[in-house]
């Protein structure tokens, strides 16, 4: 009885560990102490300053315009203006895009001599995990202000343009949240 | 009664099993050079900022998070009588790393606290992250003194608060072990 229970637990942490891999992740930082009501108007970072990390999407314009299009959207419904082009921004906009290979266990299909969850044996997996983060920069200090990041399995993503656009919009969408509006 | 006990000592076994999935025990390990006498050093500056990949692209460059490491240690080493320079020589100069990595525990967890059958056992996986601090010797530049944590991170990169708690445990428990007396700097 012991043992199944603390079986049970055992199992419960690998299911944990199993829809933590398996969902986007999504959060951002604030630097603390500050007054974002200071700041109203923002522009992209010079372009040397957008590496996209990864050559299946460097110099992928359908991918950056994605990106832009969904920050912008949400820097607007926060009250931000895109600056002028000879304005000086209150702040700068930054991203970057990496591909990391990384693992997650999976439980083997129910079938065959594997009846229940107990006999069913799990396996580690390789996956490609996309991750994009967005800093924001104080223009005049030039320090890191925000930065938000969303992360997700990007395998059946990368070769089809609608999904793509879909796991941008909703990692971006998330993220900001996080982010305190404008004055 | 002896039912009772013994559920109980499986929830609390089950807890800190729970407890070992999202925040794995820090461990703290250290060195210093032998023979150094550590109560030279009074004054401390920051080194620059290192250039190696954190090995994760959320804390790659991320100055919320070494900002928020630098402060701790600052609090905790002007706690031990450590005087910061922010210009002029110093007697040592902090470096800070960060590093961020997946690891697979087969079935560590299960054989430790359940001792469950082989076919039960499931590996798993998460972040462990370390954190590491050293000492330089500016009149010699050579390191006196390596202090580092080890922990899973899973779930907690993800939430800001607990990132800093994280931290700020994290630097108070390696700094703890600095060869120092602060009775001598009274």
């Amino acid at each position: 009885m012991a043992r199944r229970l603390l079986c049970a637990a055992g199992i419960t942490l690998a299911v944990f560990g199993l829809t933590a891999c398996a969902t986007m992740r999504v959060s951002s930082y604030v630097e603390r102490g500050l007054d974002f009501s200071q700041y109203r108007t923002f522009d992209w970072g010079p372009a040397d300053a957008l590496p996209v990390g990864d050559p299946r999407l460097d110099q992928d314009r359908f991918f950056q315009d994605q990106v832009e299009g969904a920050i912008e959207k949400q820097m607007a419904a926060r009250g931000f203006e895109r600056s002028a082009a000879s304005d000086v921004p209150d702040l700068r906009m930054h991203y970057h895009a990496s591909i990391n290979r990384r693992v997650e266990v999976r439980e083997e299909d129910h079938s065959g001599n594997c009846r229940d969850d107990d006999a069913c044996p799990a396996r580690v997996i390789e996956y490609e995990a996309g991750t994009l983060v967005v800093d924001i920069v104080d223009a005049r200090t030039n320090r890191l202000v925000w930065r938000g990041w969303a992360q997700d399995s990007v395998d059946g993503v990368l070769g089809n343009r609608d999904r793509l656009r879909r796991k941008i919009d909703e990692g971006v969408t998330r993220m900001f949240v996080g982010l305190p509006r404008a004055r | 009664m002896y039912r009772l006990t013994r559920i109980e000592s499986l929830a609390a076994a089950a807890l800190l099993a729970l407890a070992f999935d999202s925040c794995a025990p820090v461990r703290i390990n250290s060195y210093v050079v032998r023979g150094l006498d550590f109560q030279q050093y009074r004054t401390y500056a920051w080194g620059p900022s290192d250039a190696f990949s954190t090995g994760d692209p959320r804390l790659d460059n991320n100055r919320i998070v070494s900002e928020r490491i630098a402060k701790s240690v600052d609090q905790q080493l002007a706690s031990r009588g450590f005087e910061k320079r922010e210009s002029g020589v110093a007697d040592v100069l902090i470096h800070m790393h960060v590093r961020l990595d997946q690891r697979i525990e087969s079935d560590a967890i299960d054989r430790e606290y359940a001792r469950c059958e082989v076919s039960d056992c499931r590996p798993y996986v998460y972040d462990a992250g370390t954190l590491l601090l050293d000492f330089i010797d500016t009149r010699t530049n050579q390191l006196a003194w390596r202090g580092w944590a080890e922990g899973g991170f899973d779930g907690v990169i993800d939430n800001q608060d607990w990132m800093e708690a994280r931290i700020d445990d994290a630097v108070a428990k390696i700094l703890a072990r600095l060869p120092r007396d602060t009775s001598r700097n009274r």
